[in-house]
């Protein structure tokens, strides 16, 4: 299946017309906010008819023609606000173009709205944006995930077949799995940053949503190579796009012992029980391997993270754009600490003081400098591994599936802990993916792949192998 | 250890971030939870010379040593919160002696 293919092909013969498709979009996004959704922040009909035109005229041409995506609201566009779901930057419009989009748009498709997001990106459930949370597309009362969940939605509701989202620690991979859609980061220097809102710089990359693995891999074509605008950007051409396997003969994973920890959710361990009998069936060795540091990997992030959130959140002081607060405030110190003090929620405090902490004097030392060293030795237990043979590591990509709305934003701790099998991947700069591996209860649950540096192609094309042996709608406990 | 309210508005000034009294309170209990996780960290054992994680390309493509106008679609004095002459306007930075 490849929803991205069929729009592409259906354009290139006529069958369907570039205006069309852009119609439908529209129509899917009304249906869509109509229900309450509340995935899609900014777009527009006149919007939209403008891109109509665009995508109309440039008629068939394109690897991407007339393909809509949706786009996290941390992205910079030029025709639609970028605004972090964060108040401090309401109705900001960005004066330059994320490069991940402008090759997006070059390459035929479109934006078809801004996706909401957890405030700059900080956050495991998408309820801490500052325009409303949003809502699971099948069980209205759970969370679609986070941070990307807008996104996520949008591409599990079926409004777009692809979406660009941004993962700092795993905001793609898990609302995919929370979504039951394939969610992928690729490696750090894979696709520029430039356009791509700061957050944690050392740890941030634009990543994709897909319908399916083929939809993925062909926005992964067009979105990667190197970028000037990017210093951090890979000196590499596009990741190119593989055909798909339909065994495993020769492919070694590694089943980390870390990552199935006894108190595993049952449905959880189901799908990864069957997703790890289906590789087998296919040809696969699978071997346990263990990853000795994994149990740091959630404080080392959260010592990192907020650092780096504390140091680039910085910008926003009420000077140069975004909100201005305390004009009446005498001096500029006043005007600083009231437009950030009002313009960032719960959790971008929480963070920016936590980073203030851990890198305020006294403290540098036992926090950030020892969680950098630990990343470290996070990041050599990932090439051991590989060193030691295994191609791919399979996991399971959360520790539960979609949770309750409201369950954990009393207790940050345990909102943080919704990571634990997503943020070694991101500490480390590696590549990952999550693939519907089947569901419990009807709530979709995914399975992960972790690969070496740049091992994109042949993961995808794995991924498609895993993807065609596991029925991603099946109850995983009978 | 245990964050108190004097150090949450310590942190909070040194953020330049607003912080009341009231909400100073509830960060602390809330700051406390998250340092009291992130501290296991702390005792954990790191080998002597263990070097600090760099992310990304081993080597980094450095753009031509040339100063170019960066291309904006939108002007400053568009985005800015407020602007004259050419000038972004802030509150006054300092006052003279005698002056109101």
């Amino acid at each position: 299946m490849s929803a991205v293919k069929n729009i592409v092909d259906a354009v290139r013969t006529g069958r369907v017309t570039a205006k069309r498709v852009v119609e439908r979009t529209e129509e899917l996004l009304r249906t869509t906010a109509a229900k309450g959704l509340n995935a899609a922040l900014e777009w527009s009909p006149e919007y939209l008819g403008r891109e109509a035109s665009r995508v109309a005229s440039r008629g068939s041409r394109g690897a991407l023609a007339a393909v809509p995506v949706a786009v996290k609201d941390n992205i910079a566009t030029l025709d639609l606000p970028t605004t972090c779901a964060s108040r401090i930057l309401d109705g900001y419009i960005s004066p330059f173009e994320a490069t991940a989009v402008k090759r997006l748009r070059d390459a035929g498709a479109f934006a078809a709205c801004k996706a909401n997001m957890d405030e700059f990106a900080m956050g495991s459930s998408t309820e801490y944006s500052a325009f409303g949370r949003v809502l699971h597309p099948e069980f209205p009362d759970r969370v679609p995930g986070g941070s990307s969940g807008g996104s996520a939605a949008l591409v599990a509701a079926g409004v777009v077949p692809v979406a660009l989202g941004s993962e700092t620690g795993g905001s793609v991979r898990q609302p995919a799995s929370f979504c039951g859609v394939v969610g992928l980061k690729p490696t750090y220097g894979r696709v520029s940053r430039h356009g791509l809102v700061s957050f944690g710089s050392s740890l941030d990359c634009i990543s994709i949503f897909g319908q399916s693995v083929d939809d993925t891999a062909r926005v992964l074509h067009v979105i990667s190579g190197h970028d000037p605008l990017d210093a951090t950007s890979a000196d590499l051409p596009p990741a190119e796009i593989r055909a798909p396997r339909t065994d495993l003969k020769g492919i070694t994973l590694g089943l980390p012992d870390e990552y199935f920890p006894a108190d595993l959710h049952p449905g959880v361990k189901a799908a990864l029980d069957g997703a790890i009998a289906a590789a087998q069936v296919l040809g696969a060795t699978i071997k346990r391997v263990s990853l000795t540091h994994a149990k740091y990997t959630v404080p080392t992030y959260y010592i990192v993270n907020p650092a780096e959130a504390a140091a680039n959140l910085a910008r926003y002081d009420g000077v140069r754009y975004g909100k201005r607060d305390g004009g009446s405030q005498v001096d500029l110190r006043g005007l600083y600490r009231a437009s950030r003090g009002t313009g960032f929620g719960p959790e971008v405090r929480r963070r920016i003081l936590v980073g203030t902490y851990v890198l305020s004097a006294g403290y540098a030392d036992a926090y950030y400098h020892q969680a950098m060293k630990m990343r470290t030795l996070i990041h050599r237990d990932f090439t051991d591994a590989f060193d030691g043979g295994v191609d791919f590591l399979l996991t399971p990509t959360t520790p539960t599936p979609a949770f309750k709305a409201g369950e954990k934003t009393d207790d940050p701790v345990t909102m943080y802990l919704a990571d634990i099998f997503v943020a070694g991947a991101s500490l480390a700069g590696l590549p990952a993916i999550s693939i519907p591996a089947g569901r419990d209860e009807g709530l979709p649950i995914g399975m992960q792949l972790i690969g070496p540096a740049m091992s994109e192609p042949a993961m995808l094309a794995v991924s498609a192998a895993f993807e065609s042996a596991l029925d991603a709608r099946k109850e995983v406990r009978g | 250890m245990s964050i108190s309210r004097e150090e949450v508005l310590h942190v909070a000034k040194l953020a330049e971030l607003q912080v009341t009294d009231a909400e100073a309170k509830a960060l602390a209990g809330q700051l406390d939870g998250i340092v009291r996780f992130v501290d296991q960290l702390r005792g954990a054992e790191v080998p002597a010379g263990t070097p600090e994680f760099t992310v990304g390309p081993a080597r980094v493509t450095l753009r031509e040593d040339a100063v170019a106008p960066i291309p904006l679609d939108r002007s400053p004095e568009r985005m800015a919160p407020d602007w004259q002459d050419g000038f972004y306007v802030v509150p006054r930075l300092a006052h003279q002696e005698g002056e109101s």
